[in-house]
């Protein structure tokens, strides 16, 4: 009988059943620990030596564990992924910020450090101080060697307050949506479409920011468009954020999504055949069509996606932070 | 990422709203009105321009501290329509294709004319963030040697805007206008605007800055071209104009655009590039008219026209007023309750947009609330955000039980053929 119903099922395509709550518990909220260890590790590991070479594995692991959630930009993380990950960066602010930072020693006060620009705070300030030849030339005892444990400790303690914040508060605004006095969510639907909007929303931003921007055109690539290219991360960060995605997906729905994991595979493989991690050789033809394979297999997870979830749920994705120019 | 986006199959509106009828306002009508608005602040925009560009040549004719006053003066005025079109923006191709002419932003100022030694040189996006043409009669882009010795619109327009390829290289449009009138403004997150001397325009040795000549001939091309810009602009919405066109043949089509220009300016575009990243990098150059001290307005113009698009009104120049069928009409018969949401958000808004103008008026200038530490600055500005943040739900809401979402969804290609994107 049981089984009677199962195959009656899959053959008519049972309605797809969306699981905010499990979303939340199984895949955002471990995904906010996660990183607040990693962010704690590194300020760890550069309060006990702030050199590069001593920091820079700390820093790898806890940018890999900020891209579990780096696509989510609703409630703490409205405005809280900004000072995380301010990127990209076309008036080059972080660079001028990091410099006076350094140049003023009482600029860099551990107290006040939460207020200075997002642009000097982060990940990406660490990328430029620990990988820039202009800044990571540094000794132990140097402005930026302190720097450094500074933005790190800034970060520990964002990531920190950013998964208190989550599991604290609003994960059950979430899973509360269309009970009464939830004001942001008025219907189970409406934080359904927010997380589905985070989900193709972040994979816009790998395909519209972290390959088009490289990729420049044929005539023009633009390796330094790239992110955290100093630190070697772009292709890792796209992958990185594409498995997210997929995880979420899966979080969000409790039926198989054939289409979404072979494509997810299809950007695996594409990944596999990119030499240069930081996509600095796109300048080569050769490579640079290699980088643009990978740019058309994340299109396509978004188009699974639309379809696998969009479709089956009858959802269409709202407003996001990428809609302006 | 544009979501509630155009392509569209009919249907939808006339079933969902087909039960609560009586004297009900349909969207034939209201796109219509939604055009005819665009039609009247276009023109609006044209004739300020036009203005702007006789107070240009008399300035250029007669440098004095008048006549830049006079400049200044005008362009400021050509703000206050024009950006009350932006909400015309996202939603409408269009607009959007020829957006950047007018109004990009920010920009690489150190491309056109002579900058602060802070400001610093080439970057790892721009190359040519320092260029400064206005003193350089030759230049060279991309390996290529370009005759800049005469500066005409041409010049400007094919192959100085955008220049290699770069969106900061800004060399159009009311914010390089406005960097020549006002200049860098050098006073950081303290009070001031930018200092231009009307003497950058002076011929012979009262010149400043150097080549007042070339300056002249580029600030007199420049508004040239924002005149011929917005000329074709009003032509689009008026009669028979293409943008019109679009939004009206298909009406459903039309509600989509209005409502995704609505979301699309309040959230991504204004609440978070233009006001809360200003804020959270501290920076006094995030601000959207940074030269002239002007954001306060811009800001509020921008959130009116927002409110304008939702209630299908619209106060021109001369006073007069544009109004008629709206999207509020049709919310309030589907769901009055959905109205009063709305209408209530987007006042929440615009008070909180108009406590910056107050603020700004009384010497709390924009680029100060900008300032690191600054709690009263980042509570006003927050205040503005948190509204257009909290208007887009209701946005998407309104989508959602005027049943735009699913017109939007059978649209999409992927859903249409869905095998076709794997192959």
């Amino acid at each position: 009988m049981i089984r009677t119903v199962l195959a009656l099922s899959v053959l008519s395509a049972a309605p797809v059943q969306a699981d905010v709550s499990r979303a939340v518990t199984d895949h955002i909220l471990p995904g906010f620990a996660q990183f607040a260890t990693h962010a704690e590790a590194l300020s760890a590991t550069a309060a006990a030596d702030c050199t590069p070479a001593a920091v820079q594995p700390a820093y790898q692991a806890a940018f890999d564990a900020w891209l579990g959630v780096a696509n989510l930009h609703i409630g703490p993380s409205e405005t809280g992924a900004l000072s995380i990950a301010y990127w990209p960066d076309d008036r080059a602010f972080t660079p001028r910020a990091l410099t006076a930072l350094i140049a003023d020693p009482a600029s860099r006060d551990p107290a006040t450090f939460a207020e200075v620009s997002i642009a000097a705070r982060g990940l990406f300030a660490l990328d430029m101080l620990l990988y820039d030849p202009a800044f990571a030339g540094y000794a132990a005892g140097d402005a930026t060697c302190t720097l450094v444990q500074v933005v790190s400790a800034d970060l520990a303690a964002q990531a920190t307050a950013l998964d208190a914040a989550w599991r604290d508060a609003f994960a059950a605004v979430l899973t509360s949506a269309g009970a009464p006095g939830n004001a942001t969510y008025m219907t189970g639907d409406e934080a359904l479409r927010a997380l589905y909007t985070q989900l193709l929303t972040g994979l816009t931003f790998d395909a519209d920011m972290r390959l088009a921007r490289p990729l420049g055109t044929f005539d023009q690539p633009r390796p330094r468009m790239a992110e955290a290219w100093r630190s070697g991360r772009p292709l890792r960060n796209v992958v990185l954020s594409v498995k997210a995605a997929q995880g979420l997906a899966h979080a969000l729905t409790d039926t198989d999504l054939p289409l979404t994991d072979a494509a997810v595979a299809r950007v695996e493989v594409a990944a596999s055949r990119i030499d240069d991690p930081a996509f600095q050789t796109v300048t080569d033809p050769q490579a640079r069509l290699l980088v643009d394979v990978l740019h058309q297999r994340v299109a396509a997870v978004e188009v699974a996606i639309d379809t696998e979830i969009g479709g089956a749920l009858g959802i269409a994705a709202g407003f996001n932070a990428l809609d302006g120019d | 990422m544009n979501t509630v986006l155009p392509a569209v199959g009919a249907m939808a509106l006339t079933l969902t709203l087909a039960a609560p009828a009586s004297a009900q306002v349909t969207p034939d009508q209201i796109v219509a009105t939604y055009a005819d608005i665009a039609a009247a602040k276009y023109a609006d925009s044209l004739t300020t321009a036009q203005t702007l560009q006789a107070a240009v040549a008399a300035l250029t004719a007669d440098p004095s501290q008048e006549t830049l006053v006079a400049a200044r003066t005008a362009w400021l005025a050509a703000r206050v329509p024009y950006q009350q079109t932006e909400v015309y923006r996202f939603g409408n191709p269009i607009v959007d294709d020829w957006e950047g002419r007018v109004n990009a932003w920010p920009l690489d100022e150190g491309l056109i004319d002579y900058v602060d030694a802070s400001y610093g040189g080439p970057t790892d996006a721009n190359q040519f963030a320092a260029l400064n043409v206005i003193a350089s009669p030759q230049i060279t882009l991309a390996g290529q040697v370009v005759d800049a010795s005469t500066i005409t619109p041409a010049l400007i327009a094919d192959t100085l805007n955008e220049a290699d390829g770069i969106e900061t290289n800004v060399a159009r449009g009311y914010h390089a206008i406005e960097f020549l009138l006002w200049g860098q403004d050098l006073n950081g997150t303290g009070p001031g605007a930018g200092e231009r001397p009307f003497t950058d325009y002076v011929a012979g040795d009262a010149c400043t800055g150097g080549n007042c000549d070339r300056r002249a001939a580029y600030l007199t091309a420049a508004t040239t071209l924002l005149v011929t810009d917005l000329e074709e602009m009003a032509t689009a919405w008026a009669t028979d104009g293409a943008a019109r066109t679009a939004v009206t043949a298909n009406p459903d089509a039309g509600l989509i655009a209005m409502l995704t220009g609505m979301g699309s300016l309040s959230y991504g575009e204004q609440a978070g590039e233009r006001m809360r990243l200003g804020l959270m990098l501290n920076d006094p150059e995030e601000e959207h008219d940074c030269f002239s001290d002007n954001t306060h307005n811009s800001h509020y113009y921008d959130g009116l026209g927002v409110q304008n698009a939702y209630l299908g009104r619209y106060v021109r120049t001369d006073g007069s007023v544009i109004e008629g069928a709206s999207l509020s009409d049709l919310v309030a018969a589907a769901d009055p309750a959905l109205d009063a949401e709305m209408t209530g958000k987007l006042d929440t808004t615009m008070t909180a947009l108009g406590a910056i103008v107050t603020a700004a008026e009384g010497g709390f200038a924009y680029d100060m609330m900008l300032e690191q530490g600054n709690a009263e600055g980042e509570a006003l500005v927050m205040a503005g955000v948190d509204g257009l943040i909290d208007q887009t739900r209701t946005i998407e809401r309104i989508t959602t039980t005027l049943g735009l979402d699913q017109i939007a969804f059978e649209g999409s290609d992927s859903l249409d053929d869905p095998t076709a994107v794997f192959q």
